[in-house]
């Protein structure tokens, strides 16, 4: 089971990440200051960190990153923030953090994104495929074939495709798609990522397949192998 | 009017420090003109002096006997006299000497009674070689008397000076302060919440009318601001009432009625999707103030450069799958050659034009077309986005910017009405132009501004 370590200074923020994150099989602990925080995070191996940026007491979220990464402790940290501005976002990127969110945030969305920063270890870096049951990708020739047929593509398709077969069986959010894939920071609010994926999805289970695409209701989507 | 309150101000001021130089001005004219007569007559002194003295004895005598009118010599002005070294008069005219001596060789006054006048002399003692004294002097009553000419004459300007100085301070220095009271009455009324109060400008062109005008300038801001603001509150104490109320109305109705398990999920997931409503709308006011704030207008650098060609084909390559399920062609024009670039965010600038062309489509129905051009003609640079959807009245061109404002027609589709006062925003972050035009048919907007080939 993955540890993940949340350190945030407001008590019933902290019970609820850590709710959150323990439904979704994570074993979570909590720090309220940033000394604590630190203390833990170099002490234990956790496989994550949810960092909340403003913390009381003399050492900030970014002081307690910064100390992390000086200490070679290479944990996914992953900072929430009330600062949206986006240098806000890049300052908390550059002193080190693999993922930003900003406050008020939807827990399917923090969830989402702790799971991927836990799962983008284990994948290989080195890998040239990738399947999922009936369904292979070539990620050098960027070829896509379901059950022995080939599925045209376009490139922004096969991107979200490789997105979610990077992720399988993990819930995806829509803002984590379209940070992935057209690479711009912001919530994006409209369906328009939904029209995306539903072209993806006629694509791939052309034919009467069975779906591989799933949406789930106010978070995303998920990819798993047709049974 | 307290007097003290008068003396203070700054007429009043003025007017003294003028007086003031009045008086040195005058006092130096009176020194250097007492100075310049009283040397011409030291120097005619000197000379008669050593005339006397190079003479003779016997051309001296004779020279001092020479007494035609009066006691005085030909000139009728002075008076030349020999004493012996003891003072006793030897020869000349009838003058006794002051006792004890002036000191010698140095020009000195003395009065002498001349018909029972007492007339001024100005004189000069001077030791000869045998001893004897000699004084020669000068009637000076003329130059007394221009003197005294003079200084009545300064007395009488620094007079009229400070008469007329004094009043024309005390005059419009009244005037000042009641117009200062005046602005300040305004002012107290304007901090005791009156904010449509103005100060009093009155017809002057003076600084303080120009001061005024200023004040009255900024104020216009502050009030269009409040308005806003009270606007924006409105809007969000509107727009989030509706669905807290639906909110809490559903969760009472779980309480109420919900009996089993199942009624109770549904009645949760309704309200999940309702905050998730709310938390939006909010996250978009956040981002809305936070732009508007413009906190980061100094994070533009020039390395921070954004092509708005690659932002816009960005733009479009998202939006094509949602146009073409309407039936609406979506197309980029200008997009080449070269970049068309403004220092700024990528990602505001994305949010800002999908933003104009998710309206677009919104607005436009079924075998319409949205079109957005990369504009960079004229020395202007932007993008256009066009429609071919109903327009926007040009009396409501203004107003969609507001936040929240949702035109009439509108009222049914899907939105927070947030989307334009957030392009809004963005453009005027990025030191852009927002224009909102008739493309006839439809809707123009246009985010431009003056290129900068120069600074290239």
């Amino acid at each position: 089971m993955a540890r993940v370590l949340v350190v945030e200074d407001d008590v019933g923020t902290a019970a609820e990440i850590a709710a959150a994150l323990g439904d979704q099989g994570f074993d979570v602990e909590c720090a309220h200051t940033g000394r604590e925080g630190l203390l833990k995070a170099v002490a234990d191996g956790y496989e994550a960190i949810v960092l909340d940026r403003m913390l009381p007491g003399g050492l900030d979220g970014l002081a307690v990153l910064q100390t992390l990464r000086t200490a070679g402790v290479e944990t996914p940290v992953l900072i929430l923030s009330a600062l949206s501005a986006v240098d806000e976002r890049v300052r908390g990127l550059r002193a080190g953090g693999d993922d930003y969110l900003t406050k008020p945030f939807e827990f399917v969305e923090l969830t989402a994104r702790v799971e991927a920063l836990v799962r983008r270890r284990a994948i290989p870096p080195a890998e040239t495929a990738l399947r999922a049951g009936d369904l292979e990708i070539d990620l050098l020739s960027r070829q896509v074939r379901r059950a022995g047929r080939t599925v045209e593509l376009l490139p922004r398709e096969y991107r979200l495709l490789e997105y979610l077969m990077r992720h399988p069986g993990q819930v995806v959010t829509r803002t984590m798609l379209f940070e992935e894939v057209w690479g711009y920071h912001y919530e994006e609010r409209t369906n328009v990522i939904d029209v995306h994926i539903g072209k993806l999805r006629r694509k791939l289970d052309e034919g009467g397949l069975p779906a591989m695409i799933h949406t789930v209701r106010g978070a995303g989507y998920i990819l798993r192998a047709a049974e | 009017m307290p007097l003290s309150e008068l003396l203070r101000t700054t007429s009043f001021r003025v007017a003294l420090l003028l007086l003031a130089l009045f008086s040195a001005a005058s006092v130096f004219l009176y020194v250097q003109t007492a100075g310049y007569i009283t040397g011409e007559d030291d120097e005619w002194l000197a000379s008669k002096q050593a005339e006397l003295a190079a003479a003779s004895p016997a051309i001296r005598r004779e020279q001092l006997g020479e007494r035609p009118v009066g006691d005085r010599d030909v000139e009728g002005r002075s008076l030349s006299a020999l004493f012996d070294a003891a003072g006793n008069w030897l020869g000349g005219s009838r003058v006794s000497l002051p006792q004890p001596f002036p000191p010698l060789d140095r020009a000195f006054e003395f009065e002498r009674k001349e018909g029972g006048k007492s007339v001024p002399f100005r004189g000069l003692l001077h030791r000869l070689p045998s001893g004897e004294i000699l004084l020669v002097s000068r009637d000076v009553s003329e130059e007394h008397e221009f003197r005294g000419l003079l200084a009545g004459a300064m007395a009488w300007g620094w007079f009229m000076v400070l008469v007329t100085g004094l009043a024309g301070a005390a005059v419009s220095g009244a005037g000042t302060l009641r117009r200062l009271d005046a602005v300040a009455g305004a002012i107290e009324r304007i901090v005791g919440g009156n904010l449509s109060e103005r100060l009093p400008a009155g017809e002057s062109a003076g600084d303080l009318g120009r001061l005024i005008r200023v004040v009255n300038g900024m104020l216009d801001d502050l009030e269009r601001l409040m308005q806003e603001v009270k606007g924006v509150s409105d809007g969000i104490a509107h727009d989030l009432r509706t669905p807290l109320t639906r909110l809490l109305a559903g969760l009472e109705r779980a309480h109420r009625r919900a009996a089993s398990a199942g009624e109770y999920a549904a009645a949760v997931e309704e309200a999940i999707v309702e905050t998730r409503g709310i938390l939006s709308s909010f996250s978009a006011m956040l981002r809305i103030s936070e732009l508007e704030d413009g906190a980061r207008r100094a994070g533009f650098s020039k390395l921070d450069l954004v092509d708005l060609g690659r932002v816009a084909t960005d733009v479009i390559e998202l939006y094509d799958p949602l146009a073409e399920d309407k039936g609406v062609a979506l197309a980029l024009e200008g997009a080449g050659p070269g970049p068309a670039e403004l220092p700024g965010d990528p990602s505001l600038l994305f949010e800002a034009i999908g933003n104009l062309v998710d309206n677009a489509i919104k607005f436009t129905p079924a075998g319409g077309r949205v079109t957005v051009r990369v504009v960079r003609e004229d020395g202007r640079l932007g993008i256009a986005v066009a429609d071919t959807g109903p327009g926007i009245p040009a009396a409501e061109r203004g107003a969609v910017l507001r936040r929240f404002y949702r035109a009439e027609k509108s009222r049914h589709t899907a939105g927070s009405g947030l989307g334009l006062s957030l392009v809004a925003a963005v453009a005027r972050l990025h030191g852009l132009r927002l224009a909102i035009e008739d493309a006839a048919p439809g809707c123009r907007v246009t985010l431009w501004r003056e290129s900068l080939v120069a600074q290239a």
